[in-house]
């Protein structure tokens, strides 16, 4: 548990190194927000939650792609001689898991600013939000793995993760709608039960199959 | 000349050609396509015109028929004149008084002949009461004892309005998914068997079994895609089902083009076995948890039945289960002729360098 903390406080030392990178993020997200908002001017409910997803989808496949990747190969041998692979991943899913949200909340304050703030449930919101992300950060996370090992660029980050995505996208654009009031849907529990059974899916796949790629 | 191993072969090929023989030469049960009036009021001396679909009305010595409501309320034609082989005029009186309170219900048509056998026609007719107050007494509609039904020898599909002649489609299009899993959990396997000995012939294997499940699944795919232009009148719908195909697809291929990077290949095949591990669990919720969960156009979801009752009968299952058997064994022909060209490349291209 130490251990997981220090290695978590590692990663936010490293990010805030690079401020560059961390604003470049923001800045990225809070311009697309305002393109968004000069391109529509009004948005309805419907475009707003979508523009929400899409913007934070792209912003965290930005954000998570350097996660394995910013560090030097030697550095990562130490690692490995270091720590359990366990205990590094968990540290990386949580930082990445709190540094999504963080990223997300960053665009829901810039996306009321611009195009308010139209819902109308916020605990389904928050709740499925959260669940979403989570899910979205331990396949970015795990991709990330997969895809940054070589030089291959984001390319394939982007065509290996938005299909796997995908499922927890239409989940999460369903609880946002009935959150919004758009929709109205009584078996809205069952797609949140469903979004936290993907999700521990998800978690307990990668945590089995980290240690065979952290080999590498 | 039968050598070692071919035998699977062999009768994946013919089990294929006895299911295309089967699936595409039986014909279909007779059926009614369409019935006139549609409608009728108590007392009245119907005409129902029938249209039959691979019927054999010409033929016909000793035609009967009755309008049916349930297991006891009925009532029999009086007159039976077939014009040509699909086409039957029916006469009906149908009793003063409603069998019971209800202002209009449907009735069935039931037709029995030596020729065709016995086939049901549902809400064939719908009859409403001819007078204002609603009077009912059920002992004009009882006592007619419906008899022996003649039997139809010989093996037919199952007629359902709507599937028609598409309904052989099942054999194709539903066998493929089933053979496309099959083979799907082939790939897996090897994957793990990859994982666990870092043998470079198992991601061989791996790779060639999820190629072909995909080859599968796009087969899949236009095979659906045609019988919903038939059954829906679409190419696509926003059905769940086909959404979390499309994904499914989505993930495969991506698996595909992780396969063709230009890693080193210990590096790649360990890759590649990894993410297809992890595409496969990401399939389970995908294919097995959340259809089931939404309501589709599918059999088997939103009320709709599933592989059973009159949809899967047994003249079906006859060719279904052998669909999927033989499909899975040519799709195990084409992965080992892949696995075993890729061992060739490999030897030679060590060879030269």
């Amino acid at each position: 548990m130490n251990r997981i903390s220090e290695i978590f406080l590692k990663e936010l030392v490293v990010e805030f190194r690079q401020k560059y990178a961390l604003g470049g993020i923001f800045l990225f997200s809070a311009t697309i927000v305002f393109l968004v908002y000069k391109v529509f001017n009004q948005v309805s409910g419907l475009e707003w939650s979508i523009m929400l997803w899409i913007i934070t989808l792209f912003a965290g496949l930005n954000a998570i792609v350097k996660s394995f990747v910013q560090e030097k190969k030697e550095t990562y041998l130490y690692y490995y001689s270091l720590f359990n692979p366990l205990e590094l991943i968990t540290a990386k899913l949580i930082y990445n898991v709190l540094f999504l949200g963080l990223l997300f909340i960053s665009i829901l304050i810039f996306m009321s600013l611009f195009l308010g703030f139209p819902v109308k449930d916020p605990f389904l919101f928050f709740l499925g939000s959260s669940l979403g992300l989570t899910g979205i950060a331990i396949i970015l996370t795990f991709v990330s793995l997969i895809a940054n090992s070589e030089q291959s660029g984001s390319t394939l980050m982007s065509v290996l993760s938005i299909p796997l995505i995908l499922p927890i996208m239409m989940l999460l654009l369903k609880i946002t709608a009935v959150s919004l009031r758009l929709i109205s849907d009584t078996s809205v529990d069952q797609d949140v039960w469903m979004l936290a059974g993907i999700d521990a899916i998800m978690l307990g796949t990668v945590i089995v199959l980290f240690p065979l790629l952290w080999r590498s | 000349m039968i050598q070692k191993g071919m035998w699977w072969k062999l009768s994946g090929i013919i089990i294929f050609l006895y299911v295309l023989w089967g699936g595409l030469t039986i014909p279909l049960r007779p059926g009614i396509t369409s019935i006139t009036p549609s409608s009728a009021k108590t007392g009245d001396t119907v005409t129902l015109k029938a249209t039959g679909y691979n019927t054999h009305f010409a033929s016909v010595k000793k035609g009967r028929a009755w309008l049916k409501l349930d297991s006891i309320h009925a009532t029999k034609s009086l007159d039976w004149q077939s014009t040509d082989d699909n086409h039957v005029s029916l006469r009906f009186v149908l009793p003063q008084t409603l069998p019971n309170a209800s202002e209009v219900f449907p009735l069935h048509l039931i037709i029995d002949n030596e020729t065709d056998g016995a086939f049901v026609h549902p809400n064939a007719i719908f009859i409403s009461s001819a007078t204002d107050t609603l009077s009912f007494d059920n002992t004009s509609w009882s006592g007619h004892d419906l008899g022996q039904f003649s039997e139809h020898t010989g093996i037919q599909f199952p007629y359902r309005s709507i599937l028609n002649e598409t309904i052989r489609n099942t054999f194709f299009h539903v066998a493929l998914w089933f053979a496309m899993f099959l083979l799907l959990i082939f790939g897996v396997y090897y994957s793990i068997q990859y994982l666990r000995t870092a043998d470079y012939d198992f991601d061989r294997k791996a790779s060639a079994y999820t190629n072909i499940a995909v080859l599968y699944g796009i087969f899949g795919i236009l095979t659906g895609s045609v019988w919903a232009k038939f059954t829906w009148n679409t190419f696509w719908t926003n059905d769940v089902k086909l959404n979390m195909t499309a994904i499914a697809l989505l993930i495969y291929l991506a698996y595909i083009i992780l396969r063709g990077m230009n890693y080193d290949q210990d590096k790649r095949a360990r890759l590649a076995a990894i993410y297809n591990i992890f595409a496969f669990i990401a399939l389970i919720p995908l294919v097995f948890v959340i259809p089931r969960m939404t309501d589709s156009l599918h059999p088997g979801n939103g009320g709709n039945p599933a592989l059973g009752g009159e949809d899967l009968d047994h003249t079906l299952r006859m060719f279904f289960y052998p669909s999927i058997i033989a499909l899975f064994l040519i799709g195990k022909w084409i992965a080992e002729l892949t696995i075993r060209f890729e061992r060739v490349k490999d030897y030679f291209y060590l060879k030269n360098t």
